[in-house]
């Protein structure tokens, strides 16, 4: 977060003015009509120079999985195509990454529409991207970012709480399984270490 | 719950008459040793398949020069991390740029490694190794049967850089791995990806035979394509009067000393490879005088080289060895520090780990005047849940013991330490708080009369 971007509320405002072409349902296999790789290329290319077709990579002919991903990689391209980003000097590489971070990181917590519909969702989704290319609202210090998207982030309480929940069965069922008589045992290595 | 002790079959689920007449051959020769445990490679026909295409490619990429820049790999790998690990997901968003990326270290793992094991790994084939704790206190590191035997890939890169390639096939042994403790884990095994050549884990310690002659007869019976060990194992060896000549030693673990090798490779007339690699990223070089240090054997694992401060040095300048990437899909690196130290270099296309330092092997003696080595003491320690400490012994023989964790452990590390090395040995031992600096487990000032 140590560079000044632009100022959040018309980046939200943007997010909410989503035109239909990117909220469209993402290309995977025979469904969906968005190819996402095609639409970051020309997201970049807008803003001055396209993406190299090896970053582009991880969004197309995802699989089936992929789905919330690509569909928040849309929304967040949508908010790069901001007239603030033509003049930001962000390398097309590191624009597709930050995307790509961000759509990933969130995806996890709730499906795209969400952070259409819901305020505090789509001040969560432009404050991540913000924070994937290292840069925060304007007229916030380094210190009020990180607070604002840790709140935001916060405002999803429940899902936290369930998540950790989750989280903590895993890490149990981990440690069971480790602690079996078959992984005591191990498997041939050959080597010692 | 439940935990059925595994069978046979769990522990070889390809095995052919031919492999059990192996098993039984290793087991059952007359001059075997007492085998403590039971292991196999637990590989399905269908990871052999998988087995075989990834050996091919590693033998396809050969050894590694990294051209500077990211690897192709890199971003992909990152974004699944970020996405799948809970460690790296805690931390939120990944920065853009892949230097900035927080460095993860040993401590991180021995919180909780269970925050390293990617969500969409599977949990029913999970198994563990311990490492040896010359680094620190051992970890139990979450692998996979897949992930063990793809080792053998890496195992014949090394060997073919010296001209090697492996022939052992049914009816022979490929593989003597050599340990010297008190306590080994030892068994015999097959290996499926070499034809079910026999494969064994013995301990050279006079203990685990019938006699200590049994320990050279056996071997020279077996005849074994490759024998693996450590500095200390090797040094035991040199004291049998095994006749058989293995086409090479393959030393990893520890500091491999160069008037340990020259002997070795004298009086054995084969290459002796001497291989950087650790539990928690397999074999990451190795050593080749020519090119000045341990070449790059992994194709998918980035080597840096970091100052204090986390920051990349300069190509040829002295860092910690930092690694990303690796083939233990149940234990994907990022930015690990592994408290080791080299400089990377560029030679003839290959990436050269340069003035390697790290592990050196270390003896201590006991009151009745034995030498026991730092596994010895890491195996007994291996109970209490320390997480870092040091013990150092003084040239009288006294031992001073520092240890860190959040509670005191005083009287059990006492009543440890009394019971191996003498309950009448001077002991001071202490709870400490190392920070955030590297501690070197082992280190003694008694003279060692190498007598192994």
């Amino acid at each position: 977060m140590q560079h000044a971007g632009p100022p959040l509320e018309s980046l939200t405002r943007r997010l909410l003015d989503t035109p239909p072409e990117f909220l469209a349902e993402p290309k995977i296999g025979s469904r969906g009509v968005v190819h996402v790789d095609a639409l970051l290329g020309d997201v970049t290319t807008m803003l001055g120079e396209r993406a190299p077709a090896g970053e582009l990579r991880r969004f197309a002919d995802p699989d089936g999985g992929a789905r919330n991903r690509l569909a928040l990689a849309q929304l967040a391209a949508w908010v790069c195509a901001d007239a603030w980003f033509r003049g930001a000097g962000i390398a097309p590489v590191r624009l597709i990454r930050a995307i790509d971070a961000a759509a990933t990181a969130l995806s996890s917590h709730a499906p795209a529409a969400s952070f259409l519909a819901d305020g505090d969702r789509r001040e969560e989704l432009v404050r991540t991207l913000l924070a994937a290319l290292d840069h925060r609202p304007a007229d916030e210090s380094i210190e009020q970012a990180q607070d604002r998207l840790a709140n935001v982030s916060s405002s999803q309480r429940q899902i936290a709480v369930s998540a950790a929940r989750g989280m903590a069965e895993r890490a149990r069922k981990i440690r069971e399984a480790l602690a079996r008589k078959a992984a005591e045992e191990s498997a041939d290595k050959m080597w010692r270490e | 719950m439940t935990d059925p002790d595994p069978t046979d079959a769990d522990r070889h689920p390809t095995l052919s008459e031919a492999g059990q007449r192996m098993l039984d051959y290793l087991a059952q020769h007359r001059h075997a040793p007492v085998f403590r445990n039971k292991s196999g490679s637990r590989l399905t026909a269908h990871d052999l398949a998988r087995l075989r295409v990834f050996e091919a490619g590693v033998a396809e990429a050969g050894c590694v020069g990294q051209r500077g820049g990211e690897p192709p790999w890199l971003a992909d790998f990152v974004a699944r991390c970020y996405a799948d690990v809970p460690h790296y997901r805690a931390r939120g968003v990944a920065p853009s740029g892949f230097e900035a990326i927080p460095t993860t270290r040993r401590a991180d793992l021995a919180h909780d490694i269970t925050a390293f094991v990617p969500d969409s790994v599977a949990l029913d084939r999970l198994i563990n190794f311990r490492t040896s704790g010359v680094t620190g206190h051992p970890l139990l590191i979450p692998s996979h049967p897949l992930v063990a035997a793809s080792y053998l890939a890496f195992h014949r890169l090394a060997l073919r850089r010296y001209g090697i390639e492996l022939t052992a096939g049914r009816n022979d042994v490929g593989v003597v791995l050599l340990g010297y403790q008190r306590q080994c884990f030892t068994y015999v095994s097959v290996i499926p990806a070499m034809d079910e050549a026999g494969y064994v884990k013995l301990n050279l310690h006079p203990d685990d035979w019938r006699s200590p002659e049994d320990r050279a007869q056996y071997l020279d019976a077996l005849r074994p394509e490759i024998l693996s060990g450590d500095p200390i194992s090797f040094s035991a060896l040199l004291a049998l009067s095994m006749t058989w000549k293995p086409r090479a030693l393959v030393s990893t673990s520890m500091t491999l000393l160069p008037a340990l090798r020259n002997e070795l490779e004298t009086r054995f007339s084969c290459p002796v490879l001497d291989v950087y690699s650790m539990t928690e990223a397999g074999p990451i070089g190795v050593y080749d005088a020519c090119a000045g240090g341990h070449v790059l054997l992994q194709q998918q694992l980035l080597v840096e080289i970091l100052d204090p401060a986390g920051k990349r040095v300069r190509l040829g300048e002295r860092g910690e060895i930092t690694l990303t990437g690796g083939f233990n899909f149940c234990l994907p690196l990022l930015r690990y520090r592994t408290g080791d130290y080299a400089s990377l270099q560029t030679r003839s296309n290959e990436t050269v780990l340069c003035g390697l330092s790290g592990r050196a092997p270390v003896r201590f003696r006991t009151t009745d005047g034995a030498w026991i080595n730092n596994n010895d003491v890491t195996h007994a320690l291996r109970a209490l849940p320390l997480w870092q400490y040091r013990l150092h012994q003084h040239a009288d023989g006294q031992l001073q013991f520092e240890y860190a964790v959040d509670r005191n452990m005083d009287i059990e590390v006492t009543r440890i330490l009394h019971g191996i090395f003498g309950a009448d040995r001077m002991l001071d031992v202490r709870q400490t708080n190392f920070g955030n600096i590297k501690v070197v487990p082992y280190t003694s000032d008694a003279v060692s009369n190498n007598g192994i």
